[in-house]
């Protein structure tokens, strides 16, 4: 049953990357012709127009689509009109420099939220609690940008703690096998982590780290809790057996749906931070309109959000009995 | 859960951050290596598919060329040492240097330089930018010929200004036939091997460049990496904590903190770049408000005395600038032309004979001035101030400030901006003419006004196959008309910031290339 | 695809307030919300935050000093609370970098600022919980096409989309409630979908259409009052995050035109000249914005809270 609905959802996920490619080449090319974008500062008229010829803006949107969609099916997703490369070649080059930044904030945004969460929830009213919510609120309220020139001012160019922009490689040389250098960047890859990923990743933490607090305190005063209490089983064993469990299953439908939010995150934040990520690789490719690019990424995103939510909603259905997959 | 718990959680939270933050070290560049931070990448490192400055910057290291602009401005002999011109002007021979090769060991001879023009010519390479949209149009290319191991020839359509042409001809960057034959044009486009002083070591995108000296007895530094750094904050705060040698591009308002830093200082150098007003004289704007007013030639002059630059420069430019007489960058303008004055009251009385006088309102006529922002040196404030004045002496102005790659650019290039907007336009120092090649004819791509002067155009016509003191005469004369007849209100030329470590000793140029060729460790 | 389970998308608020009662407040209702809102001291609190900022969004022209886009260079960048010559304080928070009143540009923006994020959330809200409704309402292959609709919108990393938008229809007030606001309403659609499947089967419904009301009526007059409440609710996180939102595209250049004062825009002005120790230009919309934001949170939260009969009393 598993298997049909693994299959199920597959399927539908290829109607959903037509619709989202479809979507973003009309977008950009409603947006007008592209060509001025590719001539030099003194064009000549013939130039533009033997530019437009090259770049294969002079067909029809349609055939263009199609041609593109065709190319897709087999694999081929187009060239970069800047880089002269293939585009699916320069983003997932760059995908696992984005793969670092997201999950480092989805590790902060768990694995720091949830304990804290737990704590504040366990400690309702207290002046711990009221400080995390404090900080918890803040983390909401600050714009991504701003929290990240800060870090830079202050811990980077103030304290020189930490390095203050630029990357060390940690999943590429994993990926590609090569765990020497992996192992050997992972120090340095951390250090210049550590300030991206919090900037990315802090609103997130804030607002799971509210979210398990409330689904702690509901789950708390339920009666199965103050039965297994009642039971005499010792507090952490109640916390972690019976109430946690169920106070994780916003937090697991949170991750899916967190995905494309932390990625705006993102852009601004390897702006910020000069991180050679496929964030400021699509922004630059749009407002470059090289489509080419900008669809690869967008396949590329939907594809990873699809197969995410998908995991998701598997592991959701571990956690919760009573949800079937249908 | 009670207190112990907790403790146990805050502690090893800080734990886990005293071992991130503890054990970080400065990573300083060593004494052999300067490290520059511009803005964005390079597209490619393909040497024919030049198409902004971070590629003409790392291509100026990588390749040689035919004659070289230098650090002063000036056209120097540099892969070549000397030329000849046919009779009627259109056929240039080079003859090159003695022992050339590239950084594979190829000769590099006649042969190479006539591939390397036929190259880029090639429709089937479809290439776009700078060597084939604008060199080989305005010298009128049309083949190149080896006439023997030394001597290359390269044949135009028509005679040309000498300094003009050399100059022109120099952002043509030169390779090897063989290696670049056994080549597909994406491996090109990835794995560069040149003919200049650096080779090319290594390219990650979005994050740097890195180039070796191929002769690393040679006082310049044996690596160069070229960091991209797109915040401007980012790249001043790593120059101030000593991780980035140079960076361009300085924000006039962080100018005062580098210099306060201790570690790095920053060089105001006085541009090329044209920057300007344009009025539109297009039909396209024929009924927006202001548009009738912008084409009474009196009107034009009345606004050259409304704004004041030199406020604007020390202000919003944190420098001094002198405002440009013409389009023309000293010392090839016009000596006898001045600069028109800030003077708001002359402005005034100028409009009011014009017919403009302020109605009841204070409002003489509304128009709307078009910007663009990210592109000039603190372009979006620049806008705003000029609609600023222009409004305090009457004319209403709505300032209008689009994107500059998406929304502004396009615009431009399909002359749709107006009736009155802003914009810069790269100069020179070695040529007059190529200064005022924007308006090489009234229907020249880069004539975004549209303007249509006859006589500045015929006189324009007239200085092919003059003698230089003809053509300074020609000149002259052109700018005059320029001048009382403006398609432009005259700003000033940009200056560029470029922020410099202390433990470097360079000088930045003009032109806005960073070339650092002869950086070296300060003493 | 979240669809093919059964569960409730949740984002931006607590599991809470999806089981949460969504019957028609009625008079006492509202009495218990006005004793629930005086007995808590932060969301009063809040609610008076977000009362001046209203106050000063709507009577900006009225209250504030100067004209916020008036520019004078020589001017600029003058500290808050300098006195001229005269040893009067003419800019109480300062100048920006043209010269321009802070306080003035504040207010302004507190304008500009609230009603993006208003009118975004209206946008999205009303498009997002008719289609739910109507999904909802229908089921079948009507459901099927607009979750679909749902899908693909998520997938589509939404920043991308803002993004191309933007750069397509260039930046401006207009278009960047359009985007903002369309880019949330499968938030609503998810949750008026699963309210209206649960509401569909009730006896007044079945009531409605037994006496043959129309469908558009029955959605209208039975169902959407009882979807109301947690819309509401998502309604007050999602203006905050559209006010955040704004800030971040201020940053990457495709907010609002510069001329047009927002929080945002003057806070990602500010960073070139934060180094220079200019730092009231950031200060005071930044503070705006966390106040702001705080505030919708807070309330947010409190609202959340109230119609949750199971968190009622602790």
């Amino acid at each position: 049953m598993m298997t049909a609905y693994i299959i199920r959802r597959l399927l539908q996920s290829v109607i959903v990357i037509i619709g989202v490619t479809l979507l973003s080449f009309l977008t950009l090319h409603l947006a007008g012709d592209p060509t001025y974008l590719y001539v030099s500062e003194r064009a000549s008229e013939q130039e533009i127009i033997d530019t437009r010829q090259k770049l294969g803006f002079d067909r029809p949107l349609p055939v263009q689509y199609i041609d593109y969609i065709g190319g897709v099916l087999t694999g081929d997703f187009g060239t970069s009109l800047r880089a002269r490369q293939p585009a699916m070649e320069l983003v997932m080059e760059r995908l696992p420099a984005t793969l670092e930044l997201t999950l480092f904030a989805m590790a902060i945004s768990t694995v720091i939220a949830i304990p804290i969460g737990i704590l504040a929830a366990i400690n309702r009213g207290t002046p711990f609690d009221g400080g995390i919510m404090l900080f918890a609120m803040f983390g909401q309220s600050i714009p991504s940008f701003w929290l990240g020139i800060m870090l830079i001012l202050s811990v980077g160019l103030g304290l020189r703690a930490l390095p203050i922009s630029g990357h060390v490689p940690l999943l590429e040389p994993l990926f590609a096998g090569d765990f020497q250098t992996a192992f050997a960047n992972s120090g340095d890859a951390l250090r210049y982590l550590i300030m991206p990923g919090i900037t990315v990743g802090v609103f997130s933490l804030s607002r799971n780290a509210r979210l398990v607090r409330s689904a702690m305190l509901e789950v708390l005063s339920q009666e199965y809790v103050t039965t297994a209490r009642s039971k005499g089983l010792r507090e952490q064993v109640v916390i972690v057996r019976h109430a946690l469990r169920n106070a994780l299953i916003p937090i697991v439908t949170m991750i899916g749906l967190e995905f494309g939010f932390l990625l705006s995150g993102v852009v601004v934040a390897e702006t910020v931070f000069s991180w050679p990520g496929v964030g400021r690789l699509v922004f630059n490719a749009i407002t470059q309109r090289d489509i080419p690019v900008v669809q690869a990424s967008v396949v590329l995103f939907s594809f990873l959000f699809v197969g995410l939510n998908l995991l998701i909603d598997i592991i959701y259905a571990q956690l919760d009995p009573r949800i079937r997959l249908r | 859960m009670s207190g112990r718990s907790r403790l146990v959680v805050l502690v090893s939270l800080l734990a886990l951050l005293a071992t991130a933050f503890g054990v970080y070290a400065q990573t300083t560049p060593d004494e052999n290596t300067l490290v520059i931070g511009q803005s964005v990448d390079v597209g490619s490192l393909e040497p024919s598919l030049v198409g902004s400055r971070a590629e003409a910057n790392i291509f100026g290291h990588l390749y040689g060329t035919l004659f070289d602009i230098t650090a002063d401005g000036t056209l120097a002999p540099y892969l070549a040492n000397s030329y000849s011109i046919s009779e009627d002007g259109t056929e240039w021979t080079f003859t090159l240097n003695e022992g050339l090769t590239c950084h594979d060991g190829e000769a590099l001879t006649a042969e190479d330089v006539v591939y390397t023009f036929q190259r880029a010519a090639n429709p089937e390479n479809a290439f776009t930018g700078n060597t084939v949209g604008f060199v080989f149009p305005s010298v009128g290319y049309v083949d190149a010929r080896a006439e023997n191991d030394l001597e290359v020839t390269i044949i135009t359509d028509r005679a040309q200004s000498e300094p003009l042409r050399l100059g022109l001809l120099s952002e043509v960057y030169l390779h090897c036939k063989d290696y670049y034959e056994s080549l597909t044009l994406e491996e090109a486009a990835e794995s560069p091997v040149g003919s200049g002083p650096y080779r090319f070591v290594e390219w990650v995108r979005d994050d740097y460049v890195a180039i070796e000296a191929v002769d690393p007895s040679a006082p310049s530094f044996d690596r160069i990496v070229w960091r991209v750094i797109p915040e401007a904050s980012t790249r001043v705060a790593e120059l101030i904590a000593g991780n980035v040698d140079i960076v361009a591009n300085v924000p006039p308002d962080q100018v005062a903190a580098v210099d306060a830093s201790g570690v790095a200082a920053v060089q105001a150098v006085q541009g090329t770049r044209r920057m300007y007003v344009g009025f539109q004289f297009g039909e396209a704007f024929a009924d927006s408000p202001g548009y009738d007013a912008i084409q009474n030639t009196a009107v034009r002059v009345a606004l050259q005395y409304a704004i004041d630059v030199p406020t604007i420069c020390s202000s919003l430019l944190g420098t001094e600038c002198t405002r440009a007489s013409s389009m023309v960058n000293p010392p090839n303008d016009n000596p006898n032309l001045t600069p028109y004055p800030y003077d708001p009251a002359m402005a005034e009385q100028l409009l009011d004979e014009a017919g403009y006088p302020r109605n009841a309102d204070g409002v003489r006529f509304e128009i709307t001035l078009m910007g663009p922002r990210g592109r000039y040196l603190n372009d979006a404030n620049v806008v705003q101030a000029i609609g600023q004045y222009l409004t305090d002496i009457g004319v209403q102005t709505t300032v209008e400030i689009l994107d500059w790659s998406s929304d502004y650019l396009p615009r431009v290039r399909e002359k749709n901006v107006g009736p009155i907007f802003f914009l810069g336009t790269g100069g020179s120092t070695w040529s007059a003419l190529y200064d005022m090649a924007d308006l090489s004819a009234p229907d020249a791509g880069t004539n975004y006004t549209n303007w249509n002067n006859s006589e500045w155009f015929e006189l324009w016509d007239s200085t092919a196959g003059t003698t230089p003191e003809e053509e300074r005469e020609l000149i002259n004369q052109m700018l005059e008309v320029f001048y009382n007849d403006p398609p432009w209100l005259l700003l000033y030329f940009q200056p560029d910031f470029y922020g410099v470590s202390n433990r470097v000793a360079w000088q930045a140029r003009r032109d806005e290339q960073v070339i650092v060729l002869d950086a070296s460790l300060a003493e | 695809m979240t669809e093919g389970v059964q569960k409730q998308p949740i984002p931006n608020v607590g599991v809470a307030v999806l089981h949460g009662s969504a019957a028609q407040p009625s008079m006492s209702e509202w009495k218990r919300a006005r004793k629930s809102l005086l007995g808590a001291r932060w969301p009063i609190l809040a609610l008076l935050i977000l009362l001046i900022m209203a106050v000063m969004a709507v009577f900006g022209p009225q209250i504030s000093p100067r004209d916020p886009n008036r520019q004078s260079l020589i001017e600029r960048l003058k500290p808050p609370m300098t006195a001229n010559a005269e040893g009067v304080v003419a800019y109480p928070l300062g100048t920006d970098a043209l010269g321009r009143d802070i306080l003035s540009r504040a207010i302004y923006g507190a304008r500009v600022s609230l009603a993006v994020g208003f009118a975004a959330v209206v946008i999205g809200g009303l498009l997002g919980s008719s289609l739910g409704i109507i999904a909802g309402y229908f089921g079948g292959r009507v459901d099927d096409i607009i979750m679909r609709l749902a899908d693909i919108q998520l997938a589509f990393p939404f920043i991308l989309l803002t993004i191309m938008v933007l750069v397509v229809l260039g930046p401006g007030v207009g278009n960047l409630v359009l985007v903002l606001g369309i880019g949330q309403w499968v938030t609503y659609a998810r949750i008026a979908r699963g309210q209206t499947i649960a509401q569909r089967e009730k006896e007044y419904v079945e009531a409605a259409r037994s006496i043959g009301a129309k469908d558009l009526r029955i959605m209208l007059r039975s169902i959407f009052p009882n979807v109301l409440a947690p819309l509401i609710v998502i309604a007050s996180f999602n203006v905050a995050s559209v006010i955040l939102a704004e800030a971040s595209l201020s940053f990457l250049g495709l907010g609002v035109p510069p001329t047009v004062p927002t929080w945002g825009g003057i806070l990602a002005e500010s960073r070139d000249n934060l180094l220079g120790g200019s730092w009231w230009l950031a200060v005071f919309p930044g503070i705006a914005i966390m106040l702001t934001v705080l505030s919708l949170n807070i309330l947010g939260d409190w609202v959340r809270d109230f119609l949750d009969p199971r968190l009622r009393g602790r």
